[in-house]
């Protein structure tokens, strides 16, 4: 069996453990309403969670995916993480235990068929993917404080406007956000 | 040597199964997760009860002496004064329909947001203190008493909801949370505990007549700049009546649309279009905020600032009155104002008329106000525009269905109208998210503060999901809305959600396709941008 048979093989009950897993950092009276309905509207949080661990483990088990789906699936994932109420390292440690449950379920069953060095390379691709969550972690945190800062400007935009031109100046320019 | 925790350990944040009941929880008031208090000394000035400096991070919350007892009668009063109230407590069978419909407890995953388990945090405490079986059997059967911590749990939820009604919506028994809400936080303003976003626009509103508090003749020379924005994108320069007695219509609109970006560029839209249309129309300094910030706190407050609307029609002597684009200013007329300060006076028309096309707007004929997409959907549809949509074709629109409006009044279909003959790109986002099944923005009836924005975007995660879903199908790069609430709270959500999608007024795109006559030719839109479709403009 090569390594791609055995990670594929495996696919599924690694995904399903991963997704509990997540599901179960939110409260017990929530888990069954995230874990039982699937629809990517009316039940995003679970929806996001488990598109992200199909794209998580393709990309962790070396298949040849698609770039922007994978930072697509990622990026939703975390950006969900990043405003609920968590700490840094309870959004992001999903990815750390990500590792955990692969470790779990498939290094035994690696070593068994002589392929220890290709497993450690795949999970050397977690780390990679948290390195990847970890950027995007960041940039939403900097886009709510930015979205903060803009929203008072905002707010007062045509005061300040006009507040400018009290002493007899001439209207500056108008507010340009652009549409 | 300590032992690190593994990954596992450290994301788990309860263990498998909760120790405690629901009732033992007690709320915790991370910064980001809740509203700066009002102040003491705005309290004062609007003679709300029992004023106090405190700070929900803090773990006394100065309540008065006897809150207990004052929290009692309160509700029992309001247990009596509406009958919808009691039938609301001892109705719900927890049938848990409405429990995933809330947007807040989509994005937060905190069962308390659950509509039902919002209201059970009150219908508790009404077990115990009016049930037999709650006064007996306390706790086995659901029912509480009042404690500093209950109080501190209902500030938490009544300030994690928009009282958007989608829950109700679903709800086979009927049963309005939002109204429910409405009294937990009516309760709370009991004991001197309020929001400084929600009692800081009250107090402005009740002084100077809008949210921000500007004075007439600024707020006048507000407008005055925007009109001379109109002139610089079309080449005329419309009118900007104030104060006129003897108009036929007065035009109320939140004064948000006045002050704040993006929603200035709607207000110019409505100027251009009522300059186009000759309309015999004033605007009013007194009547200067469409939006009621009252309705957020009490009833009686509500009354209060929605009383100027009827006050300044007679004063005026205008026929009826059109209400700009807005959310809760709409359901306010809709549901209450006939009670609280009907009826319009004497003098106003007896079924508000469309001077351009002689429509009967019967719906209104009630309150004496119609909705500005009604009345302009009627223009279109009666040919009254010459209108050019190719000039917003540089966008591919959506539309958000503000709450209110939605679910509130049922205008579904006219901003759908006036959209689709201004925008040659329409496209809808997923329908179990639009019409009266909408999203709320996450930050309606008092919530759109900056302070919370990491909640907003909890709460505004459904609406920016569907939003990202039909950018990435359909290249959507705008969202028009109907509220000013949306247009301030809309571009953050974007910007999290779906950056690079804009947010607008219906108006201004109205605006932006409308041919005047007599008008230079458009190279910019509202904004001063310019416009890609057109000659002299950027490719």
């Amino acid at each position: 069996m090569t390594m791609l048979e055995v990670f594929r093989e495996h696919k599924q009950n690694v995904c399903a453990a991963w997704v509990e897993l997540v599901l179960s950092t939110y409260s017990l009276d929530t888990k069954g309403f995230l874990r039982t309905k699937n629809d990517p509207f009316l039940n995003p949080v679970g929806d996001i969670t488990r598109l992200c661990a199909g794209c998580l483990y393709d990309a962790m088990a070396g298949e040849d995916i698609d770039a922007a789906k994978l930072k697509d699936a990622l990026e939703r994932l975390v950006k969900l993480r990043a405003v609920q109420v968590f700490t840094a390292s309870e959004a992001l440690g999903i990815f750390y235990a990500f590792k955990s449950v692969v470790r779990s379920t498939l290094l035994p069953l690696m070593e068994k068929s002589g392929l220890t060095a290709a497993y450690l390379e795949a999970e050397s691709r977690i780390d990679t993917l948290a390195l990847m969550a970890f950027d995007m972690y960041a940039k939403d945190r900097e886009v709510v404080l930015e979205n903060r800062v803009n929203e008072i400007k905002n707010q007062h935009a045509q005061l300040l406007r006009w507040a400018q031109t009290v002493d007899g100046s001439p209207v500056g320019g108008s507010g340009k956000t652009k549409l | 040597m300590a032992t690190l925790p593994t990954p596992q350990q450290l994301i788990a944040s309860r263990p498998a199964f909760p120790k405690e009941n629901w009732m033992d929880i007690k709320p915790d008031f991370k910064p980001g997760s809740f509203c700066y208090p009002a102040q003491k000394q705005t309290m004062e000035l609007l003679h709300m009860p029992n004023p106090h400096e405190w700070n929900p991070a803090d773990e006394d919350w100065n309540l008065p002496e006897n809150w207990e007892q004052i929290l009692i009668d309160a509700f029992e009063e309001r247990l009596k004064k509406h009958r919808s109230l009691k039938l609301f407590m001892d109705i719900c069978v927890r049938c848990g329909a409405c429990a995933d419909k809330c947007h807040f407890f989509l994005g937060t995953n905190d069962p308390k947001n659950m509509p039902v388990m919002r209201a059970e945090l009150l219908r508790s405490l009404y077990r115990k203190d009016h049930t037999m079986l709650g006064k007996i059997l306390g706790k086995k059967v659901g029912a509480r008493g009042w404690d500093k911590d209950v109080v501190k749990e209902l500030f938490s939820y009544a300030y994690q909801c928009t009282e958007c009604r989608r829950c109700s919506l679903y709800c086979p028994y009927g049963i309005d949370t939002a109204e429910i809400t409405a009294i937990v936080r009516e309760l709370l303003h009991e004991v001197g505990l309020g929001i400084h976003w929600i009692m800081d626009p009250v107090k402005n509103c009740n002084i100077t007549g809008n949210h921000l508090g500007i004075k007439p003749h600024s707020f006048v020379e507000i407008v005055e700049m925007l009109a001379d924005d109109c002139e610089e994108v079309c080449g005329i320069r419309p009118k900007t009546p104030f104060n006129e007695k003897g108009h036929e219509i007065l035009f109320i609109t939140p004064s948000g649309d006045v002050f704040a970006d993006p929603g200035v560029y709607t207000f110019m839209g409505y100027l251009m279009l009522f300059h186009e249309l000759g309309l015999d129309y004033t605007l009013s300094t007194y009547a200067s905020e469409g939006g009621n910030f009252g309705s957020f706190t009490t009833f009686n407050m509500a009354k209060k600032l929605n009383a100027k609307m009827y006050a300044e029609a007679e004063r005026l002597g205008s026929k009826w009155i059109l209400g700009g684009e807005c959310g809760h200013m709409w359901r306010v007329i809709n549901q209450y104002m006939d009670t609280y300060n009907g009826p319009a006076p004497a003098h106003m028309m007896d079924v508000p008329t469309s001077p351009i096309t002689g429509t009967q707007f019967t719906n209104a004929k009630s309150t004496k106000m119609v909705h500005i997409t009604e009345f302009t959907a009627d223009l279109i549809k009666h040919n009254k525009l010459k209108l050019d949509p190719s000039r917003n074709d540089h966008l591919i629109t959506t539309f958000h269905d503000s709450c209110n409006p939605a679910r509130g009044m049922g205008l579904l279909d006219e901003p759908r109208a006036v959209l689709k003959a201004v925008c040659n790109n329409f496209v809808e986002m997923p329908e179990k998210t639009i019409r009266e099944h909408t999203f709320c923005c996450g930050a309606g009836s008092g919530l759109n503060t900056e302070e919370i924005m990491e909640l907003r975007m909890r709460s505004g995660m459904p609406r920016g999901n569907a939003l990202r879903y039909v950018q990435q199908k359909y290249g959507v790069n705008h969202m028009a809305c109907v509220c000013a609430i949306d247009r301030a709270t809309l571009p953050p959500l974007a910007n999290y959600w779906a950056p690079g999608v804009s947010v607008s007024g219906v108006h201004e795109l109205v605006a932006n396709a409308l041919v005047m006559t007599g008008e230079k030719k458009r190279t910019m839109d509202l904004r001063q941008e310019d416009l890609p479709n057109v000659d002299g403009g950027d490719e």
